[in-house]
């Protein structure tokens, strides 16, 4: 018993030798923070955090977790591009990209290794929300700043990035309110459900539609964030209930309006995803469409923030990302779509708020170099 | 003389793997700024311990001629249960530690019963029990999370000085006698406690090498008075817990747990990979754990190389991030036909078996 006891309090003191080695890592500061426009904190509650400064050029590296869908390619080759931009090109030495797959120990693994490889800040998106207390306790002893982008972690310790999925349902909401009138059948088609993405567009979503004053008749239907799924539920959908007056969709905006083109129902309000495809039918075909979305951009945000913390500078500890959006009236061919390029490209990567204008062609060029 | 040709015959796959792994591992290890270093190897140990022991669980179904899916759901279902159980006092503890390893092998013990007395195919039994596996870590953990004591987790996956200090060892690890061994990750110890202290008793014992001979060969194993079932049974039953001990030990070192159906999938296809790289046949009979070990760090060891390659140079257009699946791929079917190239030379194929 006596043993037991002695091993608690060893277990105290070690405890206790931790918490003081661990005293690198960012002060919580209090803001304002630099650059608000682009770095723009969460909400009213957002703490601030600040590195100390140290002199550029970087070593940066992107530890990206599963590769196989077009968004996390397009994220890929906007990083890749970002590095190379001109403003950004001086402030990086290095800069290394790796994919560890879906397995979260390999993901920590590369996250410690670039921590003792001695990179100055790692990019990442989490492969799960939690299990990242290890490397972010890492990454502070050795004073590395850790972006997490996209996937968040539940955490309140390293800055992260991210768009804010609630107000994007809230944006999709008023589109349909401003366009279909106050009262309809609106379908509803909603993203890979259990993913709080999913929930937070879909609750934002319904707190307009479903504020006071309005009444719709709402339809709800899965699409799984995926061109086909959403094309045949809407053309499940349109076979039973025959017409819609407006469609919000949360991703594979593409099938979806395909599907209405192909059961020849009229062309009603649409707000979708920001896929290429979706954008060439809303000019194709008159649409009234808005296209939102979680641009594979963000990695350059999240890069754009990791330099500026390097510098020194007082950072919001969650940044909420403008989010890009174009409506019927503002597409232009070339500009922020591109009718010679595939449906699935990401057209959403501008942000002029952060001087960061990665348009679709520099990330092509990028994919040639990438062939030679 | 010709008693260690025919050793060095009988595990050519176990030394082509660990030949492979020293290649990998010294060329990371040579363009790694703190290449060979106490914070490295611990980190390097940290990443690779979960799929050594998944690949450690694939290995003993294979040696009786058969397959187990549910290996990285298995482990899954016991991260999460971790979660659940591993905090609270010493008691607890162990008391957790416990029944996550028991959840294994009751686990394996139900794979067994199904092939063994269900008489279903392994592959098509383990691929349903694999599911059920998934479908109850998801009942334990719907969302990512949970809680797992912090000591527990620290003492365990650093190495043997944080070991010694969270449990008051030796002066807390500050014993003069004990510094030349502070530096040593503890989960490489783990594995070789475990292959010492479980393994090589299995295999001596009459059930392991029960094991062996009906891979070889299930009919003359019966006819030679071998318990087939209890071997069979056996196996599985170890593959759970080696399984177990996988998702424990990423608990420990994710402090949470995941309910995460594809890295369950990944987990099981790189624990097959491991085996074959190895040495193990996937006929069965032949091979061992200890080339999986090496199997599974093997397909660590590739992935580390693109983390240290120089973009700008040749080594590191082969690390570009669109082309790492495809490379990993490239070596992985490589170092798989080279175990399988022998089977080009062979006169006979009883010779494989010599």
């Amino acid at each position: 018993m006596l043993g037991r006891h002695v091993a608690r309090a060893a277990v105290v003191a070690a405890a206790l030798a931790w918490a003081g080695s661990a005293a690198a890592g960012p002060k919580v500061v209090s803001g304002p923070g630099e650059d608000p426009k682009c770095f723009k904190p969460w909400d009213q509650k957002t703490g601030y955090l600040q590195w100390t400064a140290r002199k550029p050029p970087f070593r940066v590296a992107l530890v990206n977790g599963f590769v196989g869908n077009t968004w996390r390619i397009q994220m890929v080759q906007t990083a890749k591009a970002f590095a190379e931009d001109p403003s950004v090109k001086p402030l990086i030495k290095d800069f290394r990209v790796v994919s560890t797959g879906t397995d979260a120990a390999a993901q920590l693994g590369a996250i410690e290794d670039f921590i003792n490889q001695g990179f100055d800040a790692i990019i990442t998106i989490a492969v799960s929300p939690t299990g990242f207390d290890r490397v972010i306790r890492a990454a502070n002893r050795s004073d590395v700043v850790l972006v997490p982008f996209d996937n968040v972690l539940d955490t309140k310790d390293v800055m992260q990035v991210n768009e804010d999925q609630l107000e994007m349902g809230r944006i999709h909401g008023r589109w349909i309110l401003e366009q279909a009138g106050k009262s309809g059948t609106i379908l509803e088609v909603r993203g890979l459900p259990g993913n709080s993405v999913d929930r937070d567009r879909h609750l934002g979503f319904r707190e307009v539609l479903e504020a006071p004053g309005n009444s719709y008749k709402i339809v709800e239907v899965v699409g799984n964030w995926d061109d086909g799924t959403a094309q045949k539920a809407v053309a499940d959908a349109l076979s039973v209930h025959g017409k819609f007056d407006g469609m919000f969709v949360q991703g594979g905006t593409t099938g979806a309006v395909r599907a209405l083109i192909d059961a020849g129902h009229p062309m009603i309000p649409v707000s979708g995803e920001a896929e290429n495809g979706f954008r060439k039918l809303i000019a194709e075909k008159n649409i009234k469409g808005l296209s939102v979305g979680q641009s594979p951009g963000l990695v350059a945000i999240a890069m754009k923030a990791a330099l500026s913390a390097l510098q020194g500078k007082v950072m919001p500890q969650l940044v909420s990302v403008p989010i890009p959006m174009e409506s019927y009236k503002t597409l232009a061919a070339g500009k922020n779509y591109w009718p010679e390029l595939g449906d699935n490209f990401f057209t959403g990567n501008a942000f002029p708020d952060c001087g960061v204008n990665l348009s679709a062609t520099e990330i092509m060029a990028q994919t040639k170099e990438d062939k030679k | 003389m010709s008693d260690l040709r025919l050793r060095l015959a009988q595990n050519r796959g176990l030394i082509g793997a660990i030949l492979m792994f020293a290649l990998l591992y010294g060329l990371y290890s040579v363009l790694h700024p703190r290449g060979g270093s106490g914070p490295l190897l611990v980190q390097n140990a940290n990443e690779s311990f979960a799929l050594v022991l998944a690949a450690m669980a694939q290995t003993l179904p294979v040696l009786t001629g058969g397959l187990d899916l549910s290996v990285g759901p298995l482990m899954t279902l016991v991260n999460c249960l971790a979660s659940q159980v591993l905090n609270g006092g010493p008691a607890d503890l162990a008391l957790g530690i416990a029944l996550c390893l028991g959840a294994g092998l009751l686990g394996g013990f139900v794979n067994g019963c199904l092939v063994v007395y269900g008489r279903v195919q392994p592959i098509v039994a383990t691929l349903a029990s694999g599911a059920v596996f998934t479908g109850i870590a998801l009942l334990l953990r719907p969302t990512p999370g949970g809680e797992i004591d912090k000591d527990l987790s620290f003492g365990l996956t650093y190495d043997l000085a944080e070991l010694a200090a969270t449990f008051g060892l030796f002066d807390d690890g500050k014993a003069p006698w004990f510094a030349p061994f502070a530096g040593l990750p503890t989960p490489v110890l783990l594995v070789v406690a475990i292959v010492v202290l479980v393994w090589l008793p299995f295999r001596a014992s009459v059930t392991g090498r029960g094991c062996y001979a009906v891979g070889s060969s299930e009919g003359a194993a019966y006819m030679s008075g071998i318990a087939v079932d209890r071997s069979r049974l056996a196996a599985y039953m170890l593959a759970g817990l080696f399984a177990a001990t996988a998702g424990l030990y990423l608990a420990l070192q994710t402090g949470s747990g995941n309910a995460d159906a594809p890295q369950a999938a990944a987990y099981t296809l790189n624990s097959i990979a491991a085996v074959v790289i190895g040495g193990t046949s996937l006929f069965g009979g032949s091979g061992g754990v200890v080339g999986s070990i090496f199997g599974a760090l093997v397909l660590r060891a590739i992935s580390f190389n693109f983390r240290v390659f120089d973009p700008g140079s040749w080594l590191g257009a082969l690390a570009d991030p669109l082309l790492q699946p495809f490379v990993e791929g490239l070596v992985l079917l490589l170092a798989v036909s080279l175990g399988a190239a022998r089977v080009l030379r062979v006169r006979n194929r009883l010779h494989l078996f010599g």
